[in-house]
């Protein structure tokens, strides 16, 4: 699983790096275009586009059918049924092309949160670092000793949090930084990337101890220790501004795509 | 004390402010600092200390400034917006009574709950809209700029809330209530059992249990205007406490921070739910970890109205308190943030006050040097509230502290000195100056020594608010306030005994036993001067003065149960709390100053005469009612 996160995110590097001279929404606003008309590539080879075509003319026959005989109860009531059933035809239709973009998808978003939903940590300000230990731990133990880079100065005493097997430490970073904080935990070290300062850049989220946990907190490797479940920095949101105004992620990728496969499902044939 | 129902006053929600068009002036200019609370003498006794307000003098000049009868703020900086004496004004102390029940109400806002409302279950929606207003009258100095078209930026003016409808960009300053309606109660968690008490003035002591580390401090919110019940809206936040460290770490929602034993948070934004997920009301709040080990002490500051998103109207136009917020970030809007009520309660100590009042005071400095700096034209008043409020901790026992707060505020005027240069008029005024406060006086207990109040059983004295064992069918005077005494008037109060064509006799039987009271302990003359409103005002709004206001000499001053209706066993008594100096006495004993770059006509200047100068300043004529004359 590492390998594979790190595949993607060495790709997904690359193609940020290309953009790097631009603002992030950028890179995303083509990245996003591309993803609508790979989804819709997806669609049209996966699904069934004859069955896909019928079922949307027959919508459209229905609709036709409730226009024209408004006044007729009974033609009304069976123009709906039949809407009814195509809709859920449709819907049927639609399933397997879903399923076969659902894992890819859900992946990609995870990875992407790394580049376009989390921000660099701010020189000068406070951040928490926390750690989950695994069952068992002794919460009267000493804590985890940490070794931050010579940027990052920790300025309060890791306080344990007994009901939730938790250890945070405040830091503050002094200027912009892209390294590692080292916890040494049980005699074995455990690393958590930490990013400060600079231009939106990729900035991983939680490091997890489990290889299914993994799958959806890539960005680092699988924590060394399992006295660890996991560790994280509390990043500020990332901040995607269009025209002076804050812009979500992840509804600009999800928009952006969406019109793009609108766009473009009559010149590659797809019927969605 | 509660303002009014928050409920009714959340139910308000936005809407009021007026929208500001671009004016230009004919390139007028002037900057007026208010400094609450800036004394005379102490001025005086420290020219070297203080180089700007000494260069000020002698490059310019400087006088006492006779404040307003009471030397209360709400009155005299009323006195400065208006340009009216308290006839005309209407503000008569901190505190008025209702004379239907003789309860204590905000002498500065009122709330009007909405009209009509549709009930669903247990929830009460409004369908029209409730409305808070302010109990000063007449207009004030930059509503008559405004009008005339010349900019006006009036910055946390006391008594201004909810600001004056105009198109000056103003802030709301004392008498802004917190986002509970109070105005300001702060919360103090601890599980410490000697710590048994869970009321105080100004606010709550709540038991919080720490178990396996964890402490849920629930931090209250407004009443929820939405529900029937009116229930007190609240948020959690959760305590880790570290097993040995002096350090716990805090969660607020999604949000998270560590601090060290003494240490303060940042603002933390918190929402409090009307409804879950559609309506709720955002304020903002400061954490302080007094102590961890062995029991822990958190203090949480009252709940202010969140700049950004205020619950009630705060600023002109609306949108100014946010803007100021995305520019400066969170700042205090409660009127009176220095804490001097947990410091009073002794929950804070003398240097954790002091840290807080700091705070305060950087705070507004950020936001004076932010509005210096882009004062191009037209007035720029500001107010600062951090001598005053120093000076009633701090006065004639700390004065190497409160030295170091003038300092600061010295330097602020230094500042706007230089942005002045010779162009520019510069006006610093204060309200009143200060005296010690050595013997709380139980005006209530003198008037039933008198035979003027009469309890239904004389053993019923003590600390019970609100009159709570005053027979009135044979009590002819009642004191509420802190210089206000008023009759039991037939007519006006509800079963009221003295009659109107008694009114002159009593008030002046009771102002000549007044004069020859005597402190029992040294023998010293308690009061200077007793007022008749009659006398000493004019104006529309003196049919609701006082029917007396004591002056009283310097070290004495109405006790804190005078001021909300208790009548105690004694009736002068040692001051014993941190609370040391004050102001509310005779006039005459407590002036305030007034400093210019330019040289004064007048050579006895008053507070109203401020009002007049800046309208003369700009070239606008003062309004009909106001007394004052341009000191220049």
């Amino acid at each position: 699983m590492d390998f594979f996160n790190h595949a993607v995110d060495a790709v997904l590097k690359l193609y940020f790096a290309l953009f790097s001279w631009a603002p992030p929404l950028v890179g995303l606003t083509v990245l996003s275009a591309a993803v609508g008309v790979g989804m819709l590539w997806v669609v049209g080879r996966t699904s069934n586009q004859a069955r896909i075509r019928q079922v949307k003319r027959k919508v459209a026959a229905s609709l036709l059918e409730l226009r024209i005989f408004a006044d007729e109860p009974a033609a009304t009531g069976r123009a709906l049924r039949s809407l009814f059933s195509s809709n859920l035809r449709y819907m049927g239709l639609a399933l397997k092309p879903a399923l076969w973009l659902a894992i890819p998808m859900a992946v990609l978003l995870v990875h992407l949160e790394s580049f376009y939903g989390r921000a660099p940590l701010t020189p000068g300000r406070e951040a928490l670092v926390t750690m989950r230990m695994a069952p068992g731990w002794n919460p009267q133990s000493a804590p985890p000793r940490l070794e931050p880079p010579p940027q990052v100065q920790v300025t309060a005493p890791a306080v344990r949090a007994l009901d939730s097997r938790e250890v945070s430490w405040r830091l503050v970073p002094k200027s912009a930084v892209s390294g590692d904080l080292v916890f040494t935990v049980d005699g074995t070290p455990v690393r958590k990337a930490i990013e400060a300062g600079g231009r939106q850049h990729f900035v991983p989220g939680r490091g997890v101890r489990s290889t299914l946990a993994t799958l959806w907190s890539p960005g680092e490797g699988r924590v060394a220790s399992s006295a660890v479940e996991w560790v994280e920095i509390r990043y500020p949101d990332a901040a995607l501004e269009l025209f002076g105004l804050a812009v979500n992620w992840v509804i600009w990728f999800f928009l952006v795509s969406i019109v793009s496969a609108l766009l473009l499902k009559k010149r590659l044939g797809v019927v969605i | 004390m509660r303002l009014v129902p928050a409920a009714a006053a959340l139910a308000v929600l936005a809407g009021a402010g007026c929208s500001r068009v671009a004016t230009q002036a004919a390139g007028k200019r002037m900057i007026v600092l208010g400094v609450d609370g800036m004394d005379p003498v102490f001025v005086q006794n420290h020219w070297s200390e203080l180089p700007n307000l000494n260069r000020l003098r002698t490059e310019g000049d400087f006088r006492p400034l006779a404040t307003t009868v009471p030397p209360q703020s709400p009155v005299a900086w009323s006195s400065v917006s208006t340009g009216m004496d308290p006839g005309g004004h209407g503000i008569f102390d901190f505190v008025h009574r209702d004379p239907a029940t003789h309860a204590p109400i905000s002498s500065m806002a009122e709330v009007n709950e909405p009209g009509r409302t549709l009930s669903i279950g247990p929830y009460v929606i409004p369908l029209s809209g409730g409305s808070v207003h302010s109990r000063r009258a007449g207009k004030t100095f930059w509503q008559i700029l405004s009008e005339n078209r010349m900019p006006a930026t009036v910055i946390r003016m006391p008594a201004n809330f909810p600001p004056a409808d105009c198109e000056a960009e103003s802030l709301s300053g004392m008498g802004t209530p917190d986002l509970g309606g109070s105005f300001g109660t702060f919360s103090f968690y601890t599980n410490d059992p000697a710590e048994t008490r869970t009321e105080v003035a100004g606010g709550r002591i709540v038991h919080t249990p720490v178990t396996d580390g964890r402490a849920v401090l629930t931090v209250q919110g407004p009443a929820n205007p939405l529900r029937k019940d009116h229930a007190i809206t609240s948020i959690d936040l959760v305590a880790h406490v570290d097993p040995t460290e002096p350090a716990a770490r805090f969660d607020l929602g999604d949000r998270q921070f560590i601090l060290r034993q003494g240490e303060w948070s940042d603002w933390l934004r918190a929402q409090f739910p009307f409804i879950s997920g559609l309506k709720s009301a955002s304020g903002i709040v400061r954490i302080y970890l007094q102590q961890v080990h062995p029991y822990l002490r958190v203090y949480a500051s009252p709940v202010n109205l969140d700049p950004e998103e205020p619950a009630l109207p705060i600023s002109t136009p609306g949108a100014y308190s946010r803007q100021l917020a995305q520019t400066l970030g969170p700042y205090y809007t409660q009127g009176i943030a220095e804490e001097t009520s947990a410091y009073r309660a002794g929950l804070l100590s003398k240097d954790e006050f002091l840290v807080q009042s700091r705070k305060v005071l950087a705070d507004s400095l950020r936001m004076f040097r932010y509005q210096l700096d882009r004062f191009q034209t037209g007035l720029l008043f500001y107010y600062f509230s951090s001598v005053d409020q120093n000076s009633h901790m701090l006065w004639g026992h700390y004065d190497n502290d409160l030295l170091e707060i003038y300092r600061a505020v010295d330097a602020a005027i230094g500042e706007a000195m230089q942005k002045a240069g010779r162009d520019v008029t510069l006006l610093i005024l204060s309200d009143h100056g200060f005296a010690r406060f050595d013997r709380a006086v139980h005006l209530n207990t003198f008037l039933m020594r008198e035979g003027f109040l009469t309890l239904d059983d004389p053993a019923n004295v003590g600390d019970e608010e609100v009159f709570a064992h005053v027979d009135w069918s044979r009590t002819q005077a009642y004191a509420l306030g802190l210089n206000a005494i008023y009759l039991n008037l037939q007519g006006r109060e509800p079963g009221g005994i003295v009659q109107q064509d008694e009114r002159e006799q009593v008030a002046g039987q009771i102002a000549a036993r007044l004069k020859e009271f005597k402190d029992p302990v040294s023998g010293l003359p308690v009061v200077g001067q007793v007022y008749f409103p009659e006398k000493e005002f004019r104006g529309r709004n003196l049919k609701n003065a006082p029917d007396l206001l004591v002056g009283f000499h310097r070290g004495f001053r109405a006790s804190w149960q005078t001021a909300l209706g208790a009548v105690p066993k004694l009736e002068v008594e040692d001051n014993t709390q941190a609370w040391i100096a004050d102001h509310c006495m005779a006039s005459s004993e407590v002036p305030g100053v007034l400093f210019s770059n330019r040289k004064f006509r007048v050579a006895s200047p008053r507070l109203e005469d401020v009002t007049v100068t800046i309208l003369h300043e700009f070239g606008v004529a003062p309004a009909r009612e106001m007394i004052g004359e341009s000191v220049y």
